[in-house]
């Protein structure tokens, strides 16, 4: 049927898109998912989440066939693994196998998650009504969030506008005579803060300032789009 | 005489009372062209009625001619196919239906439910807040444009299979358009068909994404998107399951910047996906839709392939003299769902609307002015509706974290229930406050988690 061969197109070529989209190494790229497969078939026998990289050994290079880029003539490719964990049972996590001294190891269930998804984005699975996906991060509770992505970010943050201040405040009181608790009271120095502090929350890289604007710019385009056939409207005779 | 302009004022009246007093997108400048008065266009020569084309025979097209006709208008609608099987998703929302009075037995399925699918395959049923009367209709395009051009012609409007090929702008101001085209017909035993030309005081443009007029106008570009399906006839035991369901797929493997979707028709199944920006790429992402749906079309049987353009936004002009744009040709589909025939026919009927109340029920010329009435009472109306759209495809197609967030809070009942309140009635109901400002908390929490995830997945190396 010509469906069933076609469904298999490998996913190599969606690797071979987004990570290297350059001609020369995709032939060295579609070699990995046929190693990546067999290692992951290994894994899923011993039914655990493996943790160390995967290690590919390199098929003979196309120097060897005379530089030409051949394309890899695969014979109908073996089904691609699909998903599995002993902890995903029935479409979601199963919390009571994330026990770890009596609580729940919520750590343990985010790395669980983002590793699946990771799983499925390199290999898409056909979805089926009988193993449906129900699984919602919201249940994850929002302190295990914070503690996990918002603190140490905070933390560095924090850091950086204390050592920030510290120095600030110092060199103000040696350049002007006037202390801490005079500063604060300033209005100048007031706006100052604000400009500081909006400014780190803001802008982490040199990278967010384009961002910034390109936002800007992206929240207007559909507008402008819209309002072009009334440029030119002629006016009334 | 009199009772001429009364009329007209009337009929300009009761077309749109509210226009002259709203403030439409545009600010302004777009209020001091609404209140000129339609007296002062000249009355047509000898009594002869105004005679407008109407080039293309799509919902857009059918639409428009139908309304014009009633107006008293003298209408030919020109269409190169009438027998064109259009690729198209087929869904039209439940206030098309009554809006155009169409029969139901034109529509071949009602869909209920639908299954928003995510990248990793949280799969999440949305439809239960529906009431039993409500659905999304499906419909073959054949069908529908067929029975709107059949209407067009109760109405007493000229339906004529030929191929618009170029017009001619009238050299004095009030003079008529020059309309070239090729006329089909299988009795007078040319192949080819034989090139005509008749003359009109105005056309309507409702020849699709790549219209003709739009290019004899000088209406510019847009950008577009390509969209991809295939008919799959599968086995009765599948198609069971799609009986009343519709499902639509989220990721990047599926499309980079719209959605795949497995939508019921008459007797298959149409799979399909489309994409602006990895156009080359459309069979990857056709194969990697049929992936996600592999169970259930496996042993379909593939019975048409078909694709086409879909504009992503309005061309630049859509007003040139007395020729106009409706429908695709003007680039009314919106974002994030890429619905596009409601408002072909909404266009194509509030264009004939601002023709018949601009020309007195075909009496008096029409001119540019009363084309740019429909154009900002259209926009006035749906405005709305394309923005919401567009934020919402900006926001939640950027990338697979996003659109996880998005299928998680299609699982939310009140989500739903806005949803389907603006795609099957094209309002926007303000709900409960304290509703939108929980959904608005949620939606920032699914984002906030799935773009954590995000950060997690790049650690993570299989």
């Amino acid at each position: 049927m010509a469906m069933a061969t076609s469904t298999f197109s490998p996913p190599a070529s969606q690797l071979a898109l987004r990570r290297q989209p350059g001609a020369a190494v995709r032939y060295h790229l579609l070699s990995f998912p046929r190693l990546r497969a067999g290692l992951r078939l290994a894994r899923a026998a011993a039914g655990e989440a493996p943790v160390e990289a995967v290690v590919d050994q390199p098929l003979p290079s196309p120097a060897a066939s005379n530089g030409a880029v051949v394309k890899a003539k695969e014979p109908a490719p073996a089904p691609l693994p699909r998903f599995r964990d002993s902890r995903w049972v029935n479409g979601t996590w199963d919390l009571k196998q994330f026990q770890k001294g009596g609580a729940i190891d919520w750590d343990a269930v985010i790395d669980a998650e983002a590793r699946r998804r990771k799983w499925l984005e390199d290999c898409p699975e056909a979805t089926s009504p009988d193993e449906a996906v129900v699984f919602d991060t919201s249940i994850v509770p929002w302190w295990a969030w914070m503690k996990r992505f918002h603190l140490p970010e905070a933390e560095k943050l924090n850091g950086r506008a204390a050592m920030l201040g510290f120095f600030m405040a110092y060199f103000v009181d040696s350049l002007t005579g006037v202390g801490l608790v005079d500063q604060m009271g300033n209005f100048f120095c007031k706006t100052l803060l604000f400009v500081a502090v909006a400014g780190v929350l803001l802008v982490r890289k040199n990278e967010d300032i384009e961002t910034v604007k390109r936002l800007i710019d992206e929240t207007t385009f559909y507008d402008k789009q819209w309002q072009a056939t009334w440029q030119d409207e002629s006016p009334p005779e | 005489m009199a009772s001429l302009s009364s009329s007209a004022a009337a009929a300009r009246a009761t077309f749109m009372p509210s226009s002259c007093q709203s403030r439409p997108a545009g600010g302004g400048r777009m209020a001091r062209l609404v209140t000129r008065a339609a007296a002062s266009s000249p009355k047509l020569p000898s009594g002869r009625r105004l005679r407008v084309a109407v080039v293309g025979g799509g919902p857009a097209g059918g639409a428009a001619a139908e309304a014009l006709a009633k107006g008293g208008v003298e209408t030919v609608l020109i269409e190169r196919k009438l027998d064109n099987c259009k690729p198209c998703g087929g869904a039209i929302p439940l206030c098309m239906v009554s809006e155009f009075d169409l029969p139901l037995d034109l529509i071949d399925r009602k869909v209920r439910k639908m299954k928003m699918i995510s990248p990793s395959n949280v799969a999440v049923d949305i439809g239960g807040t529906l009431a039993p009367h409500e659905y999304i209709g499906m419909i073959r395009r054949e069908v529908l444009d067929a029975y709107l051009r059949s209407r067009a012609e109760g109405a007493g409007a000229e339906v004529v299979n030929g191929l618009f090929l170029r017009y001619e702008a009238p050299k004095e101001p009030n003079g008529s358009y020059l309309v070239h085209y090729n006329h089909y017909d299988s009795s007078s035993g040319k192949a080819g068909g034989e090139k005509r030309t008749f003359e009109v005081d105005a056309i309507v443009g409702a020849d699709g994404a790549n219209s003709r007029v739009a290019k004899e106008m000088g209406a510019g570009d847009y950008e577009y998107a390509i969209a991809f399906q295939e008919r799959v006839k599968i086995p009765d035991d599948k198609m069971k399951y799609y009986e009343e369901r519709a499902e639509m797929y989220v990721g990047d493997d599926v499309s980079p910047d719209f959605y795949g979707w497995v939508f019921p028709k008459c007797d298959h199944v149409a799979v399909g996906t489309g994409t602006v920006t990895h156009k080359p790429d459309i069979k990857k992402f056709q194969a990697a839709t049929r992936l996600r749906a592999k169970d259930r079309i496996e042993g379909g049987k593939i019975i048409r392939v078909e694709a086409h353009p879909i504009p992503e936004h309005p061309r630049p002009k859509r007003v040139a003299g007395r020729v106009t744009l409706v429908g695709d040709a003007a680039g009314y589909v919106t974002k994030c769902s890429g619905e596009g025939i409601y408002f072909a026919a909404k266009s194509g009927l509030m264009c004939a609307e601002a023709i018949v109340a601009g020309s007195a029920n075909g009496t008096r010329m029409v001119e540019e002015s009363d084309l740019r009435k429909y154009l900002a009472e259209f926009d006035r109306l749906y405005w709305p509706t394309y923005k919401v759209l567009d934020v919402l495809q900006k926001v939640f197609y950027r990338s697979n974290a996003a659109r996880e967030a998005f299928v998680e809070m299609c699982a939310d009942d009140y989500v739903q229930k806005m949803t389907f309140d603006s795609y099957l009635y094209k309002r926007v109901v303000p709900g409960n406050p304290l509703d939108d400002i929980k959904l608005a908390v949620n939606t920032i929490g699914s984002l906030v988690r799935a773009t954590a995830l995000r950060r997690e997945m790049e650690k993570v190396s299989l």
